[in-house]
């Protein structure tokens, strides 16, 4: 009973367009019926390969995206149970509109991959980190200053940096001042778009380590997307792993990584390679290219590449099912 | 290609905004072109300001209109008395010559600003909102666009009767459409950006989006736009005027004085360049404006080129 | 009798080199006395963060330093397929050119970036082809020529350049078939004639390595080639270089900062900081023996399940001032007085293993 945020078949399409007068000629289906549950405090991990929909999922969460189906459960409270009713309809966000959507944007929000890009260049530092305050009403002038500089100091940067524009920034701490635009309005929901992947490996880890000190005095919770496993595997407590627009297997982090049981998650994590010359991983290597999610498979999504797949795969798709305590899989070996 | 030492360049010191004017000026100094354009437009600018202290406007009479000397046809070369000449019907072609500076800036001024406004309005919405509207709004700029400028500036004034005011809305209106085109491709691009989605993430409203977030992104191809577009304004419209739709006669616009002159092209007998100075004057002018704001946009926009904006 | 620049093994070696690039901000001190080496038919690694110098050492290589740069100083020497030993900084015109695509080939980041969006991928190949080896195609072009001699339309002059010309597409054609089936690119008939949008990541990087190797280089760079794609799709094409490596036997530099990847691929690893080589060493000596304070602090910013996240302190310096001494001096945890007065050079400390550091050896 302790989740922040839950999604019953969450599904977000891409129309695609084409001929003379834009008619539709298809649906991309980036997001396609994914159900997760996000407990308060927690770091949730979801990871994927290009094309599986995560980055899509996280921002269809916070609502950047109107979804096309499903719903989203949101407490700031986390008081949800893990499969919400019409009790909670309340809670559903998936249908906001106006004044209550902005209002939800004090409660959830996003830090994306690339500073350099997601900073406006034209705007001083101070000013892009106070926008917020702003825009929600909650203070301005002297004060927003003021509330700045106390962000400021629980990201690292100080008072000399707030007059000068981002470009004059390192990667490292122009995604300090992301994070710090992110945080000031105290939002109890992050979620984390690869944050880590435009920064050198270097800086990376001082990064990890300010995401993980935020969280404990804050009291947030991250959903953490990205592809590089080996960050996922030490920062989340829980992950889950998307194909295609759809959850195939969600554990707890230490026994999804001991324990792989999904052959597309066998073969992802076969496939890291290992910073030690000694050990020779016996890879799976997958046969073909991840597939187009305008035109996905029938059956189970994987079932062209998978190298332990049955007749079955080919016309009926598997649901996710509780193999061990907590850790869900959706494969029809199971 | 030789590197160019830049020597005691313009320093910028703790404020921001004063380092990126340091830049832009130290970019300019390595151009002598844009150097150029910058003088000859300062010099335009310093004869507009001070029109009334260089050509004494005569007491109860509107000073745009030049002062005549006499009725004869026939123009008088430059002399001591008048430092350019007269032209025909005898208007002092100096005083002509310095208040034409004046007319030039309120015509050029007044049209590039109100085309920007308006290409700005209608540019960013059909930009960021997409769509329907998108097109609605670019189909109505293109059959604008294929006005041809000199029929409208026609047909105003026999609606509206002759004079500068006629051409000024018939210019504004054939011209926003260009500022329309460009404000709205800067906004597609711009709109794209993850900036712009982080600004929605925060809740900030699609006014104020367009307004802090995607307008300021904009500038700077829309100051060279309208810098360029000085010059070519300003041309336009001493066309009409030499055609006699623009200013009436005897006022103080380069074109109107370059009409004045038409009868005395081809000079006297004997002598085809005896009246030279009642269009080559004018004409050197109007070139000289032209070409100095051609320069000065060209500079802008070396300066503000993304790949060298980026270093 | 000087002795010869090259040992009788060695592929490669950068001496001394310096690269500067003239900016609006100042000269930036990119690579500063850089020395490599590079035995034939190994794989060096060179691993390092932004504002190292990997990048512009790479390009420098094939003398493609991009502007605002200037080499300032230093030798590359390296053997060519004949034997000869070159200067590439001392090449022009003609000569470079020849060297480029065919000796040393470079493949990059972006592969769609490197591929022209307007030509099909067969296009390119070709160019690579005909740009190198036209000799050869001409020469299948004639024997099969002679198949069809003395038909009427051959004696026409129009005609026969027609016919010939259709030949040396048809001879190319089969030669990039080849190379694409090399690559495992599955349909190669129907890859050659689409266009680099229509192509997936991994299947334009894979056209991008055929256009490297399309004309069999003796060495191979690769400038973080599998960073953008996914982790399977970076395991195909590792996978697909190592096979590639021993069938065309040719070296390759690879620059990455991914140290799993070092550990998969590499023979031997050379960590650069701030435009120097701080260490090189055969692969396994440097993860379980690391010398220079970076290599280690490098090391132990990888994330571990169950320790703590290391980062290193401070930030890369600004290389138009850079600090005196050894560049790493400010950041490193064992700095001493000299090193912010001295500039350690590269020394070998034990077999193989060479280190730019106070700490180890007299530098």
């Amino acid at each position: 009973m302790d989740n922040m945020l839950v999604t019953v078949n969450l599904k977000k399409y891409f129309p695609i367009r084409g001929g003379l007068l834009g008619a539709k000629k298809g649906e991309v289906k980036a997001v396609d019926g994914v159900n997760m549950a996000i407990r308060k405090g927690e770091t949730f991990g979801l990871v994927g390969e290009s094309g599986c929909g995560k980055t899509t999922c996280g921002k269809t969460v916070i609502r950047l995206l109107k979804p096309d189906g499903g719903q989203i459960f949101f407490d700031p409270k986390g008081g949800l149970p893990e499969n919400p009713g019409d009790n909670y309809g309340q809670f559903d966000i998936a249908r906001l509109r106006g004044k209550q959507l902005k209002g939800l944007r004090r409660h959830m929000q996003i830090v994306y991959q690339n500073p350099s890009t997601s900073l406006n260049p034209r705007m001083l530092v101070k000013d892009l980190v106070a926008e917020p305050l702003i825009v929600h009403k909650i203070c301005k002038g002297a004060e927003a200053e003021k509330r700045v500089l106390e962000i400021f100091e629980d990201v690292g940067l100080s008072s000399e940096h707030l007059h000068r524009y981002p470009h004059e920034f390192s990667g490292g701490q122009k995604q300090r001042i992301a994070v710090a635009r992110a945080l000031i309005t105290n939002p109890e929901f992050v979620v984390l778009d690869e944050p880590t992947s435009s920064v050198d490996v270097s800086v990376r880890a001082s990064l990890l380590q300010l995401f993980k000190e935020l969280q404990r005095k804050m009291g947030l919770t991250y959903l953490f997307i990205s592809h590089d496993l080996s960050v996922v595997q030490v920062l989340c407590d829980r992950v889950a792993v998307m194909y295609l627009g759809k959850i195939v297997e969600v554990a707890e982090s230490k026994e999804l990584f001991n324990n792989p049981l999904h052959p597309y998650t066998q073969a992802l994590f076969s496939a890291i390679p290992i910073p030690d010359p000694e050990t020779k991983r016996k890879r799976i290597i997958l046969k073909g290219e991840p597939p187009s999610p305008a035109k996905p498979p029938l059956g189970c999504k994987f079932h062209p590449r998978c190298p332990k797949a049955m007749e079955l795969c080919a016309t009926n798709e598997p649901m996710l099912i509780e193999t061990r305590r907590g850790h869900w899989v959706a494969c029809h070996l199971y | 290609m030789k590197m160019v030492k830049v020597k005691g360049r313009f320093r910028g010191g703790e404020s921001p905004r004063i380092r990126e004017l340091a830049f832009i000026l130290n970019r300019i100094r390595r151009s002598p072109l844009s150097i150029a354009g910058i003088i000859i437009v300062l010099f335009f600018t310093f004869i507009a300001i001070f029109a009334p202290v260089l050509a004494h406007p005569q007491p109860n009479r509107d000073p745009y209109m030049m002062p005549r000397y006499g009725f004869s046809p026939i123009p008088r070369p430059p002399g001591p008395d008048f430092l350019f000449g007269t032209t025909e019907g005898q208007y002092d072609l100096y005083y002509g010559i310095i208040w034409g500076a004046r007319t030039a800036y309120r015509i050029g001024v007044l049209v590039v600003a109100v085309s920007m406004i308006m290409g700005i309005v209608i540019g960013s919405i059909a930009g960021y909102y997409k769509g329907v509207i998108d097109e609605v709004l670019m189909r109505i700029t293109d059959i604008i666009l294929a006005f041809p400028a000199l029929i409208l500036a026609m047909a105003f004034v026999v609606a509206f009767g002759r004079g500068l005011d006629s051409i000024t809305f018939a210019l504004i209106l054939v011209w926003w459409p260009s500022y329309a085109r460009l404000v709205r491709g800067e906004v597609l691009k711009i709109t794209a950006e993850d900036f712009v989605e982080a600004a929605k993430a925060i809740g900030c409203s699609d006014f104020r989006i367009m307004v802090r977030h995607v307008l300021p992104n904009t500038i700077f191809p829309l100051i060279v736009m309208a810098s360029l577009d000085i010059g070519s304004v300003v041309l336009t419209a001493a066309a009409l005027s030499f055609l006699g739709l623009g200013a009436p006669t005897g006022y103080a616009d380069w074109g109107q004085i370059i009409s004045l002159s038409r009868n005395w092209i081809t000079g006297a007998p004997g002598n085809p360049f005896a009246y030279w100075h009642t269009y080559i004057i004018p004409g050197v002018f109007l070139f000289l404006f032209v070409m100095g704001w051609n320069l000065l946009g060209d500079a802008l926009r070396d300066v503000f080129d993304p790949m060298i904006r980026r270093r | 009798m000087q002795p010869p620049v090259l040992a009788e093994k060695e592929q490669l070696k950068v001496q001394d080199l310096m690269v500067r690039f003239y900016t609006y901000e100042g000269i930036v001190k990119a690579v500063e006395k850089a020395k490599l080496k590079l035995r034939l038919g190994e794989t060096l690694g060179i691993v390092g963060e932004t504002g190292s110098g990997k990048s512009v050492t790479a390009l420098t290589i094939m003398a493609l330093t991009p502007t605002p740069g200037k080499v300032e100083g230093g030798n590359i020497y390296f053997r060519l397929t004949s034997g000869e030993i070159v200067d590439v900084l001392k090449l022009r015109g003609v000569e470079l050119l020849k060297i480029r695509g065919k000796e040393i080939s470079m493949i990059f980041q972006e592969p769609n970036a490197a591929l022209d969006p307007l030509y099909t991928v067969g296009d390119q190949i070709a160019e690579a082809i005909l740009t190198h080896r036209l000799p050869e195609m001409l020469e299948r072009v004639n024997q099969l020529k002679k198949k069809e001699a003395d038909s009427f339309l051959m004696r026409l002059p129009i005609f026969r350049g027609i016919f010939e010309k259709r030949l040396l597409n048809q001879v190319v054609r089969e030669e990039i078939v080849q190379l694409l089936r090399l690559m495992e690119i599955p349909d190669p008939e129907r890859v050659l004639d689409s266009y680099p949008h229509e192509l997936s990541g991994g299947m334009q990087q894979r056209i991008v390595i055929a256009i490297a190797l399309a004309c069999s280089p003796a060495l191979l760079l690769a400038d973080e080639p599998t960073t953008n794609l996914d982790v399977t799709v970076q395991a195909q094409i590792l996978d697909l270089i190592m096979r590639l490596k021993q069938r065309f036997g040719m070296s390759i530099i690879y620059i990455t900062h991914d140290m799993g990847v070092i550990a998969e691929i590499c023979d031997r690893v050379a960590v650069m900081y701030a435009g120097n080589v701080v260490e090189v060493a055969p692969v396994k000596e440097i993860f379980k023996n690391p010398l220079h304070p970076y290599t280690k602090a490098l090391l132990e910013s990888i994330p571990k399940p169950g320790s703590a996240f290391k980062s290193i302190p401070g930030t890369v310096p600004n290389l138009v001032n850079p600090p005196s001494g050894c560049r790493f001096h400010p950041r490193c945890a064992y700095a001493m007085k000299k090193c912010s007065v001295e500039v350690p050079q590269l020394k070998e400390v034990s077999k193989e293993h060479n280190v730019a550091c106070f700490l180890h050896g007299d530098a």
